[in-house]
């Protein structure tokens, strides 16, 4: 009776549903654990904010024509920020072993992180874009560009930060500074400053290597400004990004295991 | 020994090695557990017990050999193989920002378990370990041992059909340990399998229905407990209460009675160690008449699973090595 039991769980397929509903699950219990950790609030909110105010300081320009920038920038800290933390921390405490104990697949485990990361990107880049919509003015000119430039952005930026915590060590604090160390630079190859049509030709070539160009994009077009790749290009490049980074993730979780 | 190939066998380990980097961890154990045993694997530090338990798991890869849990391989079928096994891991790893009920609830997702299912189930599991006033408390507020019980309790939402618990009763109190191994006894008796680690003799010898006893990463023997004491037939003794202490020169005479091969000072008493108790009794006697000590109690313990334990460890023989 215990050999049909057993045989009975080898046959039956791990259908998508139920691996997206434990996705989900460990989603919504990192949303419980960390969105309100300090640590979160401080790298995912507050930072990305007050550097966009730090750089703008004193440019002589329309106070509208930030708003892709502080968008973007908001979007790219934010989406970033849950996994590298959390993922780390649970190897420290060794809580992310409970998670294998599970018959949950490093996909659907992978998954559920980076879900968790993206829903706090979405809420957290919604208020820029409302801050700017109500209180200055900014021209909403193509509702889908701007809703694919939030959510592919999401989807695809949230997978930066689950690579970022599968290549550094298992500390949070390293892998924070990691992060940190390539946020920064990424910054300024992305558009988020200066206009990705104003650079140098070497910035333009740069920018093509980071998925957050494409963010700033599909934004600008979606609030009217001019925008460089064009919407096409820069959706089918959020996706192969996230792709990538998502499937090099879950390759780097598989090394695990020694 | 039955179920000797994979197939058969509730657990199967055949030829399992595994090295961190030049660290010989385990060494080419190879066990057969039947469905409904309950297997001890007991060791001193660093055997290699809960090493073992994690490549079960695919947590730790092996560098060489088999592990299946009824016919699956740990590798290649990890998912299946863990949808019907459960774990208790040397360390209570629950998760600490979140209430005892939520860990049992959100385990039961990561199992598949709709929501009002894994709360029915948590409920009963937070009865069954004594937890009921604790399932609103977050679980990095419980005590040591009520979140070994919780982790316990976490092991079993999925109803495993094979259990491997690493240490469980380290940290609980005598009554929580107690109800513990009740527990442990009444799934096995229905046909849950058990492989548990330990360092406890005495619950080694209550719980196993058979121990295998590994060192440095070998497996030394495998019996049941009653064997393994019969197999240490050395290891008996007669244990003396004396009058008084006994002089050095007078302790040296206890070491030359006839048969005696050691002497331990257990408390009050002396343990002389002999393969023949009686031959050692008489000269015992004729010893203590020559003299003026005096003996206030006597008695011939049989081996414990301590003495089994510590001479096998200790000898680091290979009585073979389990099939
Ligand atoms: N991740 C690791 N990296 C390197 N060495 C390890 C690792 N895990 C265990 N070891 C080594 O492998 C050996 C076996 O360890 P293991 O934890 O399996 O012992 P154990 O029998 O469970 O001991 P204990 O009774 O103390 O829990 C030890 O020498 C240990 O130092
Ligand atoms: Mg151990």
């Amino acid at each position: 009776m215990l050999e049909a039991a057993a045989s009975e769980v080898l046959l039956k397929k791990p259908g998508l549903v139920v691996g997206a509903r434990k996705s989900w699950a460990i989603a919504v219990k990192d949303m419980k654990i960390y969105y309100f950790k300090p640590a979160i609030l401080i790298f995912g909110a507050l930072f990305p904010v007050t550097i966009f105010f730090a750089f703008m300081m004193g440019r002589n320009v329309e106070a509208v024509t930030l708003f892709p920038g502080l968008i973007a920038l908001t979007l790219f800290f934010s989406t970033t920020t849950v996994a590298p933390f959390s993922i780390p921390w649970e190897r420290m405490t060794r809580t992310f072993e409970r998670l294998l104990f599970a018959p949950v697949s490093l996909t659907e485990l992978a998954l559920g992180k980076t879900i968790s990361s993206l829903v706090f990107g979405l809420v957290m880049s919604i208020v820029p874009l409302l801050i700017g919509v109500i209180f200055f003015g900014s021209d909403v000119a193509y509702v889908w560009a701007l809703v694919l430039g939030i959510v592919l952005g999401n989807a695809c930026i949230s997978n930066l930060g689950t690579l970022v915590s599968t290549v550094g060590s298992e500390t949070p604090q390293n892998v924070m500074l990691l992060l940190n160390l390539i946020r920064l630079p990424m910054m300024f190859i992305s558009g988020i400053f200066i206009p990705i049509n104003e650079l140098p030709t070497w910035g333009r070539v740069i920018s093509w290597f980071s998925p957050v160009s494409y963010v700033v994009d599909l934004l600008r077009r979606g609030l009217g400004f001019k925008d460089y790749f064009g919407p096409v290009t820069s959706s089918l490049m959020l996706v192969a990004f996230g792709l990538a980074m998502f499937a090099v993730s879950v390759w780097r979780m598989k090394g695990w295991n020694k | 020994m039955t179920g000797d190939t994979a197939g058969e066998a509730a657990i199967y380990a055949r030829g399992l090695t595994k090295y961190f980097d030049s660290l010989l961890a385990v060494d080419h154990i190879s066990f057969s557990i039947e469905q409904g045993e309950l297997f001890g694997f007991l060791g001193p530090n660093g055997a290699g017990k809960t090493t073992t338990i994690r490549i079960f798991m695919n947590l730790t890869r092996s560098s060489e050999g088999t592990a299946t849990v009824y016919g699956m391989d740990t590798v290649r079928d990890t998912l299946a193989l863990k949808s019907v096994v459960g774990i208790v891991p040397e360390v209570s790893n629950v998760f600490p920002e979140i209430t005892a009920r939520s860990n049992l609830t959100f385990t039961g997702a990561l199992y598949g378990m709709g929501r009002r299912e894994s709360a029915s189930r948590a409920v009963e599991l937070l009865g069954m370990f004594g937890l009921e006033e604790h399932g609103g408390k977050k679980a990095g507020q419980l005590s040591l041992g009520l979140k070994r019980r919780l982790a316990i309790a976490m092991s079993m939402v999925h109803r495993p059909k094979v259990l491997f618990l690493d240490e469980p009763t380290s940290g609980l109190d005598v009554t929580a340990s107690r109800s513990i191994r009740e527990i442990v006894k009444r799934l096995n008796s229905e046909g849950v399998t058990f492989f548990l680690t330990t360092h406890n003799m005495e619950e080694a010898n209550q719980l196993c229905d058979r121990i295998a006893v590994i060192n440095r990463g070998k497996i030394i023997a495998v019996d049941t407990p009653g064997k393994l004491r019969r197999a240490a037939s050395e290891a008996q003794s007669v244990e003396v209460t004396l009058n008084r202490r006994p002089t050095a020169v007078e302790e040296a005479g206890l070491a030359g009675i006839d048969g005696v091969t050691g002497v331990a000072e257990a408390g009050e008493s002396y343990r002389l160690l002999t393969a023949d108790p009686e031959r050692t009794l008489r000269s015992l006697f004729r010893f203590l008449e020559a003299g003026d000590l005096a003996v206030s109690a006597v008695s011939t313990p049989g081996p414990t699973l301590e003495d089994v334990f510590v001479k096998l460890t200790s000898e680091e023989q290979d009585v073979g090595s389990g099939s």
